[in-house]
């Protein structure tokens, strides 16, 4: 039986953009207190301040790494500015099962990380 | 041994008076420590330190030690260990130690700071002496990549290693005993976690060092090596797969993994999944540790450091009367 559906089990193994990039724009990391997921997304910015590259890297459970892979994925060719917008349901929707409420932050952490880089990004460019 | 040496270094300074050191410099027989054990012996009858574990043998270390002091002058002892009381209860003899016992002098002690300097930037060294004749107590610090001196002299050989490091992977409630009983043993231990709560130094705070951070990354950078004990009690397979996955790209001696036989083989499955050689699998210790029994956090980090100690030195790990009995058995 798989709980979580091909989606997660195919990310799971075989992760897109798993690895570091030579000089990110945007490099952020956060861990989950509890349970210990930690994960580092990077991003090489565009001139015109689109997603050119991501890469994601950590020691994540399933749901987790399955989220990062698809969230870098998802993001390619995106504004910097919008990154910030994207929907926790438009990530939870693209696992593609349904996530019990104990183990939503493990697939929402790389969001929050996500969210976080962007954030910072756009401040240091506003400054 | 090189840990010992300088904890009784560190004690005899903090007395602060004159001492003189005796040093094993050769075994025959059964002898219970090795060559390169010291004992100092205050002028005011302060004793750090052993060159057996028991008997009359360090009492006439003390008394020699007394007329070493008065006469500034090294003496080489030749002592029978323990011959009287194995004569007294049926046997033949016991082992032969020879005892270099010298005076404490400053340069002594400013070659072994040099030398501690030198393991603690990961370098081994050597200090000969010379044991008899003319020159008796002198030295030479031999570091890294340096000649043998020429010398016609008797010497003893004393080899100090950087001290082995204890990796542990996981700031769990196993983990915290684990750090006094390394230490304890001459470790220097180093505490990986993800997570800030768990890795601080209020939990661990005699950790040599804490490392927070992404543990697979920080296992790669660690780059376990030949005097390294690897351990993983995370019980976290997110944790244990990728970490494991860089401690067996490394050489370290020990890599265990807490948890299950049952989980052990599924972890092993995943790593092996992943294009892991069997070889590399056959070197991951799971269950982890000896079969002491106890449940309790600091039984399971007993038995952990406990094997460790044993692959370490090369042992199984089983109980010395077993093996006592058995060469008792081979030899009627």
């Amino acid at each position: 039986m798989n709980p979580y559906g091909e989606t997660i089990q195919e990310h799971f193994r075989h992760p897109r953009n798993y690895g570091s990039l030579e000089a990110p724009d945007i490099r952020a990391e956060d861990v989950n207190p509890f349970c210990g997921d930690r994960v580092r997304i990077e991003i090489a910015v565009s001139p015109d301040e689109t997603v050119r590259e991501a890469r994601f890297q950590g020691d994540l459970c399933m749901i987790a790494r399955a989220a990062s892979s698809l969230l870098t994925e998802m993001i390619a060719g995106l504004p910097v500015a919008s990154l910030a917008g994207i929907a926790e349901e438009t990530l939870l929707d693209a696992l593609g099962a349904e996530i019990q409420p104990a183990r939503r932050k493990c697939a929402l952490l790389p969001l929050t990380v996500l969210r976080s880089g962007a954030g910072e990004w756009q401040r240091r460019r506003g400054e | 041994m090189s840990h010992e040496t300088f904890e009784l270094i560190d004690r005899l300074r903090a007395g602060g008076r004159r001492a003189a050191m005796a040093t094993l410099v050769r075994t025959s027989g059964a002898t219970p420590r090795k060559e390169g054990t010291k004992m100092f012996v205050g002028d005011g009858g302060s004793i750090f330190g052993s060159v057996t574990i028991g008997g009359c043998v360090d009492g006439r270390v003390i008394e020699h030690s007394g007329e070493v002091l008065e006469n500034s002058a090294p003496r080489l002892l030749n002592m029978q260990l323990g011959d009287e009381e194995a004569w007294e209860i049926g046997l033949t003899c016991g082992g032969a130690v020879d005892v270099f016992v010298e005076p404490v002098t400053d340069s002594m002690m400013r070659m072994y700071d040099d030398a501690r300097a030198e393991l603690e930037a990961g370098r081994s060294v050597a200090i000969t002496t010379v044991l008899a004749g003319e020159g008796a107590g002198s030295r030479t610090l031999l570091k890294e990549g340096w000649p043998w001196p020429a010398s016609s002299n008797t010497l003893f050989v004393e080899v100090l290693r950087p001290r082995p490091t204890l990796l542990i992977f996981g700031a769990s409630a196993v983990a915290m005993p684990l750090i006094p009983f390394a230490k304890a043993l001459g470790f220097r231990t180093v505490v990986v976690d993800g997570r800030e709560k768990f890795a601080s130094r209020e939990r661990f705070p005699d950790a040599d060092d804490i490392r927070v951070g992404i543990a697979s990354e920080i296992a790669g950078q660690l780059e376990p090596g030949p005097s390294t004990a690897v351990v993983l009690v995370a019980h976290d397979y997110k944790i244990d797969v990728p970490v494991l996955e860089k401690a067996l790209a490394g050489s370290a001696p020990y890599i265990g993994l807490l948890g299950s036989r049952r989980r052990g083989a599924a972890i092993l499955q995943m790593l092996r999944d992943s294009g892991v050689a069997e070889a590399q699998l056959a070197r991951v210790r799971n269950p982890i540790g000896l079969d002491l029994g106890g449940e309790s956090a600091a039984d399971i980090a007993l038995s952990i450091i406990s094997e460790v100690v044993a692959v370490m030195h090369g042992k199984s790990g089983s109980a010395l009367s077993g093996k006592k009995r058995e060469a008792v058995l081979q030899t009627t």
